[in-house]
């Protein structure tokens, strides 16, 4: 019974925002500046807590919302904004995840938010050192495996995964950002469930 | 169910995307089997393992030195000019369209065929207007003048209706049809052309009136001497005599005849025939007079004995047996 009217609510909660999107796309920098408000901080976390980099981040944001800018007289209302800007961004996350997969297993090394190199590889494969988190890993440290786990994941799991586990979004609004069905989204999320449960199963 | 489906249903149950009937269906089987029960029991752990690596409040100085770099990045970008926005603005008006080509290819194709089948039927129309235009032309004269010479002859000398066809799909019917001409001729009764038409009225006009009027005037000819050697009236006459229904015409026949009866074996034998068969009783009694001059004949007395002897006709009987009786010495 409410469902009509939880659309309509977000039909009236939605109006500004599409006045905002018709005068950017008139070519209003201010109307644009007042999305990209809106959204940053989501864009910002997300890339962040898939690249593990600010880094990364930082490049990530600033190129979905140049994108964004340049290619906002595309966008026809037939999603929504944030459907529209997500997708940018994971497309632009999966290629960073990707070249940084690649890099990884050239150097079998990644770079923490402190840019300190760790060498994943060897840490996960030495079970015996995480057999006591409680004693011998601080959260930091624990963070920090989970992290490298995450990393062994294909760059569209690790996506599915950070989009339903952490960011909590419904697998079919994952489907429709990835270009993917529902039903991909799913069998994807349910492999990296299962590949993070291999990865980790020393530190329970 | 089976462990692997109920493997997949633990982790969407776990993050919220299994449906209600399911997750009851879910929960029977994890409580019978105790595997399944520990693999839910591994994602859980995981779940609460993966909240150690948090998404954390961002740095208000890291987002503030994202935005500049972005309004810096913005800011170098030109602004667009009115021709550029204009051109967006047709393309995507354009790519609107891009659901519509089928809608599109069909209204040209509908439009194309509704155009093309116009065309057709009108050029069709034209042609076939045309040529029965000029068909027409060449009817409508003959038509014209067969309807004219129809009216100037007026319909009641069209003798009969012959044969009605129409032309295939069109107005066009074939009509033919007799017509009488009448004529008319005057002469002198001598005239041979007159006599033959007199001779023809008395064989085979319609009317009773007519052939009275024929055979008596043809009758009158021969009784007057005019011209009747010929065998042409006496036929006539005898076939009037013999055939003719009306009694008055057998009559004037017969008077006719009357000249003949000595010297024309044809003709007395048509009046014997007429006394022997005839069915009106005055013909039959003329027919006793007539041959009163040559009642001496053998076949004359035969019939005159066969009518004395078998007509119901008591008169005749009488008559006859009279005629007999007066010329015995001839037999």
């Amino acid at each position: 019974m409410d469902g009509p009217d939880r659309a309509q609510e977000r039909l009236q909660a939605r109006a500004p925002e599409m006045e905002l999107i018709r005068e950017a796309q008139a070519g209003s920098r201010a109307a644009f500046d007042a999305l990209v408000r809106q959204y940053e901080q989501q864009v910002l976390r997300l890339a962040l807590h898939l690249t593990g980099s600010e880094h990364d981040a930082e490049d990530i944001y600033q190129e979905a919302f140049l994108k964004a800018f340049r290619y906002i007289g595309n966008f026809r209302f037939e999603c929504s904004f944030y459907t529209w800007i997500y997708r940018i961004v994971t497309n632009l996350c999966l290629d960073q995840l990707r070249r940084k997969k690649t890099r990884r297993e050239d150097q079998a090394v990644v770079v923490d938010q402190s840019g300190d190199e760790i060498d994943v590889l060897g840490s996960v494969s030495d079970g015996r050192s995480f057999s006591n988190p409680g004693k011998e890993l601080d959260r930091k440290v624990l963070g920090e495996r989970i992290q490298a786990a995450l990393s062994k994941l294909t760059p569209r799991e690790r996506m599915v995964f950070e989009l339903k586990h952490y960011q909590g979004l419904r697998l079919r609004t994952i489907g429709e950002m990835l270009n993917t069905t529902e039903e991909t989204a799913k069998n994807t999320l349910f492999r990296a469930t299962k590949k993070l449960r291999t990865q980790l199963a020393g530190l329970r | 169910m089976n462990c692997e489906l109920a493997h997949e249903r633990i982790v969407l149950v776990a993050y919220g995307e299994l449906p209600d009937e399911q997750v009851h269906e879910l929960d029977r089987h994890l409580a019978a089997c105790t595997d399944c029960s520990q693999e839910r029991e591994q994602l859980l752990a995981l779940k609460t393992l993966t909240t150690a690596y948090p998404i954390n409040e961002l740095d208000p100085n890291f987002v503030a030195r994202s935005r500049m770099r972005l309004e810096e990045a913005l800011d170098a970008i030109p602004p667009k000019r009115w021709y550029e926005r204009v051109g967006q603005r047709i393309l995507n008006n354009f790519a609107s369209l891009q659901a519509a080509p089928a809608a599109a290819v069909l209204l040209l194709i509908v439009g194309g065929g509704a155009g093309t089948l116009g065309g057709y039927e009108y050029a069709a129309a034209r042609s076939a207007h045309s040529a029965a235009g000029l068909a027409a032309v060449a009817q409508a004269k003959a038509e014209a003048s067969a309807a004219e010479s129809v009216q100037q002859s007026g319909p009641a000398e069209i003798a009969n209706i012959s044969s009605i066809e129409r032309e295939p799909n069109s107005e066009i019917v074939h009509v033919t049809y007799n017509q009488v001409v009448p004529q008319h001729i005057q002469g002198s009764l001598d005239d041979p052309s007159i006599r033959q038409l007199l001779m023809l009225a008395s064989e085979n006009a319609s009317s009773a009136g007519v052939r009275d009027d024929s055979v008596g005037l043809l009758a009158a000819e021969c009784r007057a001497g005019h011209g009747c050697q010929g065998a042409g009236i006496r036929d006539a006459l005898m076939q009037a005599l013999r055939y003719d229904k009306s009694v008055a015409v057998r009559q004037k026949a017969l008077e006719g005849l009357q000249p003949y009866v000595a010297e024309d074996m044809r003709v007395r034998d048509a009046v014997l025939e007429a006394l022997l068969s005839d069915s009106d009783a005055r013909i039959r009694t003329a027919a006793i007079a007539l041959l009163e001059p040559v009642e001496g004949d053998t076949s004359v007395r035969q019939v005159l004995s066969t009518v004395a002897n078998s007509d119901h006709n008591l008169h005749i009987r009488t008559v006859s047996r009279q005629v007999l009786s007066r010329a015995p010495e001839i037999q």
